[in-house]
Formats: C-alpha cells, sequence, structure tokens
C-alpha cells in the first residue's frame, strides 16, 4: 500500500530517466548514494541503458493496462525464455514454492515479468515469507537454509499481486526502471520506504538508507550508507551543539533533519567520529609503534633522514596509485564484460526464439535467413563477441548448433588462443578478436 | 586451484582485521563440486544460493563500515591540515613535525582506501569464478542473472571510494615538496617498503598481477595479464617475501 503508493509517485521520474538515462532524475526518487559523484554513475547507467533499452522500452509499452500474465510472458520473451530452460532442466526436482523464490531473486532486475506471472500462479508463496525473517543484530540473517533472506518488500507485493491485478501492473513497470538502480535501492525494506517517498522533499542532503536483507521487524537496524555531504552536515549539526564530547545523538538527529535517519544511524556514527578525532589516524598497522625516535626530535635529526622519509612517503604513494589506477581498469572491465555478455545473451535468445519458430516450418530456407540475420546483429555487437558459455533449453540448442555450424563453415573464424569451451559455441564465428 | 592459492596468501598478507572479511572460496568450491555429484539439483542451487547471498552480506557490511570510517577521517584529516595552516604561533619545528605526521597518515590512509578496492574487486573477482564453475559443472544457468545483481551490490559499487582516492592524491600533490632522489634514499625506501600499510599496497600489486597471468581458461573474457612498471620497489618486495611467489 505505501510502497505501492511511494513507487507511483515516482513514476514520472522514472519513466524520464529510462528515456534521458540521467542520473538528476534518480536522486530524487530513488536513494543514490552516490547521486554527487555523477561522473561514473552516468556512464554506468548509460552503458547499461543501451543494453537494456530494448528491453525496457519493450516492456513499457505493450504493458500498459493489462495485467494478464500471458501478456506479460509475451512481452518480453528474453526473460522468460531465460528462465525456461532453467526450469526445464530442474524441473523433476524443484516444485518447491521455495526454490521459486531463489530463482526470482536471482533473476533480480530482469526478473519482473515472469517472476510477477510466478508469483499469480503460486500464491502460496506470500505466507511462507512473511514467517521466516528474524532480524538479528548487524542484520545478518539466520534462515533456514530453504528459505531466503529477502526484505519483506517484495513480501508486500506478492501480496498485492495476489489480491490486487491491476495495480500491481504500474509497480512492475516501476521496478523495471530500476533496473538501471543499483540494487541495494531494491533491498529497501518496510522502513525506508519513508526515505523513498521523502528524498524529493529533501534532495539536499542525499542520504541512502539500506536495510539488512531481512528488513522485517528490524526497523532500528537498517544499514546506512553514509556519503560526505550527509557527513558534513552531521558535523555541522554537532558543532552547533558544543562538540564531540556534548552533543547527544537525540539533538543531532533533530538538527540534522534527514528523514529516515535514525538515532541508531547517529549514535555508532558519533561513536566513530569520536574515535577518529582523539585518536587521529592511530596507524592501523602500529608502524608508528616501530619508529623509536620521538617525533620531536624530527627536526634536530639528519636532514637526509627526514628526506628518505618523505621520499618514501612518496614511493608509497606512487605504489598506492598505480594499485588503484590497475583495480579501476579491472572493474571496467568485468562491468563490460558481463554487460556484453547479457547483450549477447539476449540477442541469442531472441534468435532462438525465432530459429524454433521456423525450425517448425522446417524449412532450411527460413533456417539460413536466421543465421543470417544472426550474423548481422551479431557483428554489429560491440567489441568483446564471444558469450560465456551458455548452456540453452534443448529445443534451442539444436537450433543454435545448426545455426552455429553454419556459421563456422561460412564465416571465417580467427584462430583464438582460448581453449574452445564445451558448449554450443555459437557466437565464435563472429569473434572479430581483438 | 590458482585464484584460491592466491587469495589465500592475499589473506594472509592483508590487514589483521580484514582476514575474516574475504570470500569463502574454498568452501564454496567444495560445495559446487558436492552439488555436481548430488541428484538433489534443487535443493542444493537454494543453498549454494543461501550462502552466496551471505558472503554478498557479509561483504556489504563491511564495505560499507569501512567506507563510513573513510568519510570520517577523510575529513579530520582535511580539518588537521587547515589546523596547521591556521595556526601561527607554532614555530617552524613544530609545524614541520606536524605536517610530517599528517602527511604520513595521509599516506596511510590513501593505502587503507586502495586497499578496500582492492578488497572489492578481489571477492568480485572471486564470486564470477565460483560461478563460473557452478555452472559448467552443474550445467546451471546461475551464473549471468546472479552476477547482474551483484554487480549493484554496495560493495562492487566504489565510485565514492575512489572519489575519495582522488581527492586525497589532490591534496598529496600540493603537501608533497618535491626532492631530488639520491641512491642512498632509494635502500631507504626499498626497506621501508617492508612496513605498514606501504607492504599490503604492494603485496596487493603483486597479487593482483599473479592473478591475472594466463590462465588454464584463458578466453577473450579473461582479464588481460597485467603489465606493471618494473618499479624496483616491486621486484624488491618478491624477493623478501618469504612465500615462494612464481
Amino acid at each position: 500500500m505505501e510502497t505501492q503508493q511511494a513507487l507511483s509517485i515516482q513514476r514520472s521520474d522514472a519513466t524520464q530517466l529510462s528515456n534521458h538515462g540521467t542520473t538528476r532524475s534518480l536522486s530524487s526518487p530513488f536513494p543514490v548514494h552516490h547521486s554527487t559523484s555523477e561522473e561514473k554513475q552516468p556512464r554506468l547507467l548509460d552503458s547499461q541503458q543501451s543494453s537494456t533499452n530494448g528491453t525496457v522500452g519493450h516492456i513499457f509499452s505493450s504493458s500498459s493496462g493489462t495485467s494478464s500474465d500471458l501478456h506479460f510472458s509475451t512481452v518480453s520473451p528474453n526473460e522468460t525464455s531465460k528462465k525456461s530452460p532453467f526450469t526445464t532442466q530442474s524441473s523433476g526436482v524443484l516444485r518447491s514454492t521455495a526454490f521459486r523464490q531463489f530463482l526470482k531473486e536471482n533473476n533480480s532486475n530482469s526478473w519482473s515479468t515472469d517472476s510477477l506471472s510466478d508469483f499469480l500462479d503460486f500464491p502460496e508463496n506470500s505466507p511462507i515469507k512473511s514467517s521466516n525473517l528474524q532480524p538479528t543484530d548487524n542484520g545478518a540473517c539466520d534462515l533456514p537454509p530453504v528459505d531466503f533472506p529477502k526484505p519483506n518488500d517484495w513480501q508486500d507485493w506478492a501480496d498485492q499481486l495476489i489480491t490486487d491485478d491491476d495495480a500491481t501492473t504500474p509497480n512492475w513497470n516501476d521496478i523495471l526502471v530500476d533496473d538501471t538502480e543499483p540494487k541495494m535501492e531494491l533491498q529497501v525494506g518496510g522502513s525506508s520506504t519513508n526515505s523513498l517517498e521523502l528524498k524529493q522533499l529533501v534532495p539536499s542532503s542525499p542520504m541512502t538508507s539500506i536495510p539488512s536483507s531481512c528488513g522485517s521487524g528490524s526497523q532500528s537496524k537498517p544499514r546506512m550508507r553514509w556519503t560526505p555531504e550527509l557527513h558534513e552536515a552531521f558535523v555541522e549539526a554537532v558543532n552547533k551543539l558544543g562538540g564531540s564530547e556534548r552533543a547527544t545523538p537525540k539533538g543531532v538527529l533533530k538538527l540534522m533533519k534527514v528523514e529516515g535517519l535514525t538515532i541508531y544511524h547517529v549514535k555508532s556514527h558519533l561513536q566513530k567520529y569520536r574515535t577518529a578525532r582523539y585518536k587521529p589516524e592511530p596507524s592501523s598497522d602500529g608502524l608508528s609503534e616501530k619508529k623509536p625516535t620521538p617525533m620531536q626530535d624530527l627536526s634536530s635529526l639528519d636532514l637526509k633522514t627526514s628526506l628518505e622519509m618523505t621520499e618514501a612517503l612518496r614511493l608509497q604513494v606512487e605504489v598506492q596509485k598505480s594499485l588503484h589506477e590497475q583495480l579501476e581498469i579491472q572493474r571496467n572491465l568485468q562491468m563490460r564484460i558481463e554487460e556484453q555478455g547479457k547483450y549477447l545473451q539476449m540477442i541469442f535468445e531472441k534468435q532462438c526464439k525465432f530459429g524454433i519458430d521456423h525450425l517448425k516450418a522446417s524449412s532450411s530456407f527460413t533456417l539460413e535467413k536466421s543465421e543470417a540475420e544472426l550474423t548481422n546483429e551479431i557483428s554489429s555487437s560491440p567489441v568483446l563477441t564471444e558469450t560465456d558459455p551458455v548452456k540453452i533449453g534443448s529445443p534451442c540448442e539444436e537450433a543454435s548448433s545448426k545455426v552455429a555450424k553454419k556459421q563456422e563453415l561460412e564465416v571465417e573464424v580467427e584462430p583464438s588462443e582460448s581453449q574452445p569451451s564445451k558448449r554450443a559455441k555459437l557466437n565464435e564465428s563472429s569473434t572479430e578478436s581483438s | 586451484m590458482k585464484f584460491g592459492k592466491r587469495l589465500k596468501q592475499h589473506v594472509q598478507e592483508t590487514l589483521p582485521g580484514w582476514r575474516d572479511m574475504y570470500l569463502n572460496y574454498k568452501d564454496l568450491k567444495k560445495l559446487v563440486r558436492l552439488i555436481s555429484s548430488s541428484l538433489e539439483y534443487g535443493k542444493s542451487e537454494a543453498e549454494f544460493v543461501y550462502l552466496l547471498n551471505n558472503e554478498i552480506e557479509k561483504f556489504n557490511v563491511f564495505f560499507m563500515e569501512q567506507e563510513e570510517d573513510f568519510i570520517i577521517r577523510h575529513k579530520e584529516l582535511q580539518q588537521r591540515i587547515k589546523r596547521v595552516n591556521e595556526s601561527e604561533q607554532s614555530s617552524e619545528g613544530e609545524y614541520e613535525e606536524e605536517m610530517a605526521k599528517i602527511r604520513k597518515d595521509m599516506v596511510d590512509f590513501h593505502g587503507e582506501m586502495v586497499l578496500l578496492v582492492n578488497y572489492s574487486n578481489i571477492n568480485y573477482t572471486g564470486m564470477a569464478k565460483i560461478l563460473k564453475k557452478y555452472d559448467k559443472q552443474t550445467g546451471g544457468l546461475l551464473r549471468l542473472p546472479f552476477i547482474q545483481k551483484v554487480l549493484e551490490q554496495p560493495f562492487f559499487t566504489t565510485e565514492l571510494i575512489s572519489k575519495l582516492i582522488k581527492e586525497c592524491e589532490t591534496t598529496m600533490d600540493v603537501l608533497f615538496p618535491t626532492v631530488v632522489v639520491t641512491e642512498e634514499m632509494n635502500d631507504a625506501m626499498i626497506m621501508m617498503a617492508g612496513e605498514g600499510i606501504f607492504r599490503n599496497t604492494v603485496a596487493a600489486l603483486v597479487t593482483m598481477k599473479e592473478m591475472r597471468k594466463g590462465s588454464s581458461t584463458q578466453s577473450h573474457f579473461s582479464l588481460p595479464a597485467l603489465n606493471l612498471p618494473d618499479s624496483e620497489i616491486i621486484r624488491a618486495f618478491q624477493l623478501k617475501s618469504p612465500i615462494p611467489i612464481i
């Protein structure tokens, strides 16, 4: 109910987001901790946008006003078919509702449509969920192995889905748009929906409230992601109250006037703050203890030693800088790899479905046609072009292996140094390796 | 087993408080083996996913705690610099002394932040690998969707920390006077590389290089080998290290 409203308020903004791919419209409706550090975020979003645009747009256009399962499943063939081979494999074993939940949660951001149909099929899901979450101290969950530690948000939505078909449709659209959001936004528990709504009202203090994955009942313990701006506000409040020793959590909380911030957050932050002030940089490795020479004598020591010290520090910084640089490069590569994989998976499944339809008609002409289309699509895809070995359901596999073989014969394949994987190597042919 | 070994090494060499916060790669690998030979496919997958999610939660909690600390310390360092520059009563010696302390603290702070980014990256890599193993050994389709979720977790979204790191670097450029380096200095510096945060960061860099050496499953999806400028420091570190790095 509350959740519903919260999300529908943001719908217009969210719609903008999917069209423009900017972070700005993001920062008000959805708590994004790094809304201020927009340099990286838009790039990430943009890249995600480009790969998911088709999906999102697709769903938006076709889901207006209808709430039937069938409609949803046809809307996003890629989503559904991605899931179905999986279930086919394990169909004999996994009829348990709990496992279905796992599946859904795994297909997190792109799961909206197929999970929607699942929810509607298995109304017994919701009661199971609600009884199992137990809040613990730091938010970690002690759950029986079968059930899944997820926020009760999903419970609410599941309930709504089962009881109120029409109203849920807009929600799923919103969640779809959340596709490009950092996942943490979706892990919002009951308590932080406030912050979702009120983010619009208090845009100047960007804050993200990230509850522990067991959101139910643990209203006082949601995990908070601090930002420098928020910290500034905190420091200001503390100073107004007479310094870190005199300020009380309650007072600070009141002064800060940030919605969604609890006294628990402020308390722990204040503690950290006090420690940091009165033991400035304790040199966590205890290096300072290793140096017997007290700092006062530094000026009277050999000038060379102090220069050495400074140079050593400089060198340390250089090493650290290069480590950081490498880490950033690595991270970007990793993200691009996954993005590629996602894109290719989508293309592949599209073609797969297309291929199956044509197989049914069983004409070789159409197969060649689909293969040509596939080649076109793949050759137009960006640089990294080999999919992760994706094992697909049996009908698909036939089509793909046929297509693959034809492509391998026709298209010149640059021999790659990599060891060929054992699965269908559909895209091997399209690899114009870098 | 290569990644597992490297991870173990890294964990041994990392900051003491961090040792328990890394991915339980070995145990997860064992579980994957178990699952691939078991018949109860559906239930085991559920358990596997449950464990993975626990790991993710662990990373997130730790990461956000550290991040919060860093935000506080960052501000504090800035305050200290401001105070030192503004207090005109102190003598030249005292000023220098305080600045030296600040410099040292700043450099270590920078290092810790980089190590946190490294932590994030190693755990992500581990997750990607274990998921790949899972798919390969059980024929599942878990990897692709699951990794999408991981990409959005707080522990992987390190943009804020990177921003703080860059700000730190800018400040340090100002703080550090330029000096000509002599040969004797080099030796002293190499000695210092064996201690503290410096040691950790050099170790992390070396580990990274090792991890990215060609593996048996190298493909177009693998990261290229790491080419670091052949710094004396790194070589010296490798010689000093008791763990044989092949």
